[in-house]
């Protein structure tokens, strides 16, 4: 990497830190001071405001996962290679939030942690897809067929998502319906200061992920020139 | 209803989630700075 580079990516990267801080203390205030408890379910409510986004940055990583891996099979360019296994580390992280998020919620309000409702099973179906791209990759030697095969899981995984999202209007579910996207219209199923919450709640998220790919993504490119390095040192001596 | 703990445990789980991810990658980040140094200082003496 030439120095230049690295400097200026440093500089962006040092940036998006402070606003991704600032936006989380912001969504943190805004969670636990500004929005009001919710009458029937009480303060435990409140797990939804970090429960949904974390939702949001999984499926928002695995569809970047199914683009960067469309475009690795079309290309065949690493880089692209690179972006997807990236990404699909951030959504197993935060898929596996969800999935604790959401029995902890479920425990006080359902009376139990889990249910195999559709949404629910369908999550976990998700997860487990995503589990097994990670494993892939770091079970099978690296090289174009590992990446292909990488991405053929990573485009057939994220053809669950849509199966999540409307699962429960399809089938009667324990899950809640959804109240930010509803047949009445945009959040006319929640009050204006929830939205607004969960709006800075979803943009914090949202930074997070871009922090967390940033990271990825060089450390990737660092793999690789020390292994170019590595095949370098191995033919000179 | 009162569930603070529930409330607490949900959030004590997301943020030392992320807390715990940041840090592994940091850790990995350095190790892998630290391999690729190590590579090119060998490789600089081996060309010398």
């Amino acid at each position: 990497m030439n120095q230049e580079t690295t400097e200026e990516s440093n500089e962006e990267s040092y940036i998006l830190v402070w606003l991704t801080g600032i936006v989380f203390l912001v969504a943190m205030a805004a969670i636990f001071l500004y929005v009001p408890t919710e009458q029937t379910e009480g303060p435990v409510q409140r797990i939804m405001y970090i429960h949904i986004p974390s939702a949001w940055l999984s499926f928002f990583a695995f569809f970047i996962v199914f683009i960067c891996s469309i475009l690795f099979l079309w290309k065949k360019e690493r880089e692209w290679d690179i972006y997807a296994h990236a990404s699909a580390e951030i959504g197993v992280i935060f898929c596996s939030l969800v999935l604790i998020t959401g029995p902890i919620w479920a425990k006080p309000i359902w009376g139990t942690w889990w249910v195999w409702d559709a949404r629910l099973t369908s999550t976990l179906i998700l997860w487990l897809i995503y589990v097994a791209y990670l494993m892939l990759r770091a079970q099978t030697d690296a090289g174009s067929m590992r990446a292909r095969y990488a991405a053929v899981l990573g485009i057939v995984g994220f053809l669950n998502i849509p199966f999540i999202h409307f699962s429960v209007l399809w089938w009667r579910t324990f899950h809640p319906q959804p109240k930010v996207i509803s047949s009445e219209g945009f959040g006319k199923g929640m009050e204006t200061s929830m939205l607004i919450t969960l709006g800075i709640s979803l943009c914090a998220f949202t930074l997070l992920y871009f922090l967390l790919m940033g990271q990825r993504v060089r450390q990737e490119k660092l793999k690789d020139e020390i292994d170019s390095l590595k095949r370098e040192q191995l033919y000179s001596s | 209803m009162d569930n603070f703990g529930f409330l607490f445990a949900a959030n004590a789980f997301v943020w030392g989630g992320i807390i715990y991810y940041v840090y592994t990658l940091k850790q990995r980040s350095r190790e892998l700075e630290k391999d690729l140094e190590l590579l090119k200082e060998t490789l600089s003496r081996e060309s010398r």
